[in-house]
């Protein structure tokens, strides 16, 4: 079947009940667009991965804010863009894990940004402190 | 499918059976977290993590196992992955977490690990 092209928006708010939200969003619309299963739980990870951080990173513990996302997918292209305007947080300042150091020493951080690189073709990130910050993640169909 | 459950159950040789259920996320993460905690607490570090009806681990779940398994090998024990689902196995695949545990089929596969089968 062929990609139909397909644009979705949602806004969450930044609690983690809300990934539940998110993945039945992305799964919703990955149907709508009649992109291939076999990647849907590769995408729903990579933008779980991007929105927990902001969650967890994005604002302290008892400061609601919220999280937009809009996906398109069009032919060849799956997109998503992921805005807040929590405090930034640099995924480009995030080294890949070293997974014997993590095992040795029980450290979990910085898997999420080495699984949103390893699915997503490109990640790219930009913002403005407090106003806006801007993740967009391509993935090529 | 419900976000989380999980069973507990003690089996031969000191060995606990862990049997997940639902999403393993940031959301979850920590029921699972407390569960293994309260297994090394109680002197119990021999797990086997049943993951076939885990529909869905992010990071946060996988950090759970990987927080986990250097506590359980100081004490002589480990924690085998018992039929993880295709999602599970794709996330410790892209992790690279399969050639750290041990990943099996069936429960008496992971009992012989232990030498408990």
């Amino acid at each position: 079947m062929q990609v139909r092209p397909t644009q979705r928006s949602l806004t969450i708010t930044n609690r983690t009940d809300q990934l539940q939200v998110v993945r039945d969003f992305v799964r919703e619309s990955l149907h709508a667009g009649a992109v291939n299963s076999g990647i849907e739980n590769r995408i729903s990870l990579a933008i779980d991965e991007a929105v927990a951080n902001i969650i967890e990173h994005g604002y302290e513990s008892d400061r609601t804010g919220s999280i937009d996302l809009l996906i398109e997918i069009s032919p060849g292209r799956f997109q998503v863009v992921i805005r807040d305007s929590g405090h930034s947080f640099h995924p480009d300042g995030v080294a890949d894990p070293d997974l014997d150091e993590h095992l040795r020493e029980g450290k979990r951080s910085g898997l999420g940004v080495f699984l949103m690189r390893q699915v997503m073709d490109e990640v790219e990130y930009s913002f403005r402190e407090g106003l806006r910050n801007e993740l967009k993640m391509v993935k090529y169909l | 499918m419900a976000d989380f459950g999980l069973t507990k159950k003690d089996l031969a040789g000191g060995v606990v059976l862990l049997d997940v259920q639902g999403y393993l996320d940031a959301h979850t993460f920590e029921q699972l977290d407390d569960a293994i905690e309260a297994c090394f607490k109680g002197g119990k570090h021999r797990l086997i993590a049943k993951l076939d009806k885990v529909g869905y681990i992010s990071s946060a779940g996988a950090g759970v196992f990987i927080g986990a398994i250097g506590k359980a090998k100081e004490k002589q024990g480990d924690i085998v992955l018992l039929s993880p689902s295709p999602n599970v196995r794709e996330v410790f695949d892209l992790l690279g977490l399969t050639r750290v545990f041990h990943v099996v089929a069936t429960l008496n596969e992971a009992l012989a690990k232990f030498g408990a089968a």
